[in-house]
């Protein structure tokens, strides 16, 4: 069979629209996905039961089951559940949230452990309200430990955010299997496809250890 | 809310449920045992000393590690046939896509493990005359295998999960047996709870044991 990739270039703004919706749900679910799972670590380090342990249940469940799973849950269920009409771009970044609470709570939870315990008494030396400790002392430095993970999330939900097209969201591998199909040059597009999401997801890779090696050791340490 | 749950219309599907679980769980057992072997053999590559090994080796990993997996289950169905003209049944097809994917995570798993094998005990199978498949398979494996093992197993636990997506390419495991039962019979919420609930107790014992075993590594590290 002759391969002839020069076809690709011509389809480069669809392809390149595709790109810039993963990524707008890429970074707006890494953004509210990374605050509700620092709330969710506070809750499952919550000494009271009734907090705890519902919320290390959501954890396990989001992350015991696939993520296809969740998303048609949350796109076919949802209106069953509640009644309500809910557009697909909604749903989807509703599930594609819920499911980055689940991955960042556990990424937050491993930097609050690293908080050494006289941190915690110092806090009740200095007289500080429990807000002001988690805000000023418990937040920064567990953001700041937890950023090199934390960014291979994002790495994560950026492959991940590809099962947004099963639904029907133009995103880019919905946008690159729609044009194999109508050309049918499988090959080519998918190939291509691949290429893209490799070359924005390898320098976030290269980044997570630039980052764990210079940035930590300057100021965590 | 208001609704009325009805689990009477999985009475039929039973038997088509429990082959879709074969399926997924036949997809899961094999492309395990792929990335499990193949994996340690790539994780060697890397480490090296020729360049034309180590870097096809790590090319090849951090490709499949910067790729949706979904891009590469739909690589494999349309692009593996029309490239090399061959038919491949669809679940031996899944089997490589996942294998191949689980194989790239697992050698970056082993690597640490490979590389905290002391110097000296390298220098020890010099000494005593072993042949370098002895030093690899009785040496550096049973020490690479044993702090590698708890990610190793959470790479697994991934991979049945990831087993999801072959659905999107119509291959008949549980997430496809799932998704056509609840089209047919107008019930998404009862077939998408339950389904994900099967996938869930799958994998939550052997995500338990993963804990108690890096407890237990802990504890060992820390005596």
């Amino acid at each position: 069979m002759n391969l002839d990739f020069t076809v690709v270039f011509s389809y480069w703004q669809a392809l390149l629209q595709g790109l810039a919706l993963t990524l707008a749900f890429t970074v707006g679910c890494a953004i509210l996905g990374s605050l509700c799972g620092f709330l969710l670590s506070l809750l499952r380090a919550s000494r009271s039961r009734w907090l705890s342990v519902p919320a290390g249940l959501y954890v396990e469940l989001f992350r015991g089951t696939p993520l296809l799973i969740q998303l048609f849950w949350v796109f076919f269920c949802f209106p069953v559940v509640f009644g309500i009409d809910v557009p697909p771009y909604v749903s989807v970044l509703l599930a594609l949230t819920l499911y980055m609470t689940a991955i960042t709570s556990e990424t937050f939870r491993g930097a609050l452990k690293s908080i050494p315990g006289e941190q915690h008494d110092a806090c009740v030396a200095l007289g500080l309200a429990s807000w002001n400790k988690t805000i000023f002392v418990v937040f920064p430095q567990a953001l700041l430990r937890g950023i090199p993970p934390l960014l291979s999330n994002v790495v994560s939900l950026f492959k991940e955010s590809a099962l947004i097209s099963s639904v029907g969201i133009a995103d880019l591998m919905f946008v690159g299997q729609n044009i194999s199909n109508s050309t049918a040059r499988p090959v080519e597009f998918l190939s291509a496809v691949a290429v893209i999401y490799f070359l924005v997801a390898f320098p976030l890779t290269r980044l997570v250890g630039v980052i764990e090696t210079r940035m930590l050791r300057r100021y965590a340490y | 809310m208001n609704y009325q749950f009805d689990f009477n219309f999985l009475n039929g599907n039973f038997g088509l449920l429990w082959d879709g679980l074969k399926v997924t769980l036949q997809l899961a057992l094999v492309s395990n045992i792929v990335g499990l072997v193949l994996g340690f053999g790539l994780c060697l590559l890397t480490l090296s000393r020729w360049f034309f090994l180590r870097w096809p080796a790590q090319l090849f990993i951090e490709f499949f590690r910067c790729t949706p997996v979904l891009l590469q289950i739909v690589w494999f169905f349309y692009c593996v046939p029309m490239l090399f003209d061959v038919f491949i049944d669809p679940i031996t097809m899944g089997v490589l896509a996942l294998g191949l994917n689980l194989t790239a995570f697992n050698a970056e798993a082993y690597r640490a493990g490979v590389q905290a094998v002391p110097r000296e005990h390298l220098d020890a199978c010099v000494a005593l005359g072993l042949r370098p498949w002895q030093r690899t398979l009785y040496v550096i494996l049973p020490q690479a295998l044993r702090s590698a093992v708890p990610v190793l197993m959470t790479n697994g636990i991934s991979i049945l999960q990831q087993s999801a997506l072959v659905a999107i390419v119509a291959v008949a495991d549980l997430m496809y047996v799932g998704k056509s039962i609840a089209t047919e019979a107008y019930r998404p919420l009862e077939t998408y709870s339950l389904i994900a609930l099967i996938y869930f107790a799958l994998s939550l014992p052997i995500a338990q044991f993963v804990q108690w075993l890096e407890r237990r590594q802990d504890a060992a590290l820390a005596r």
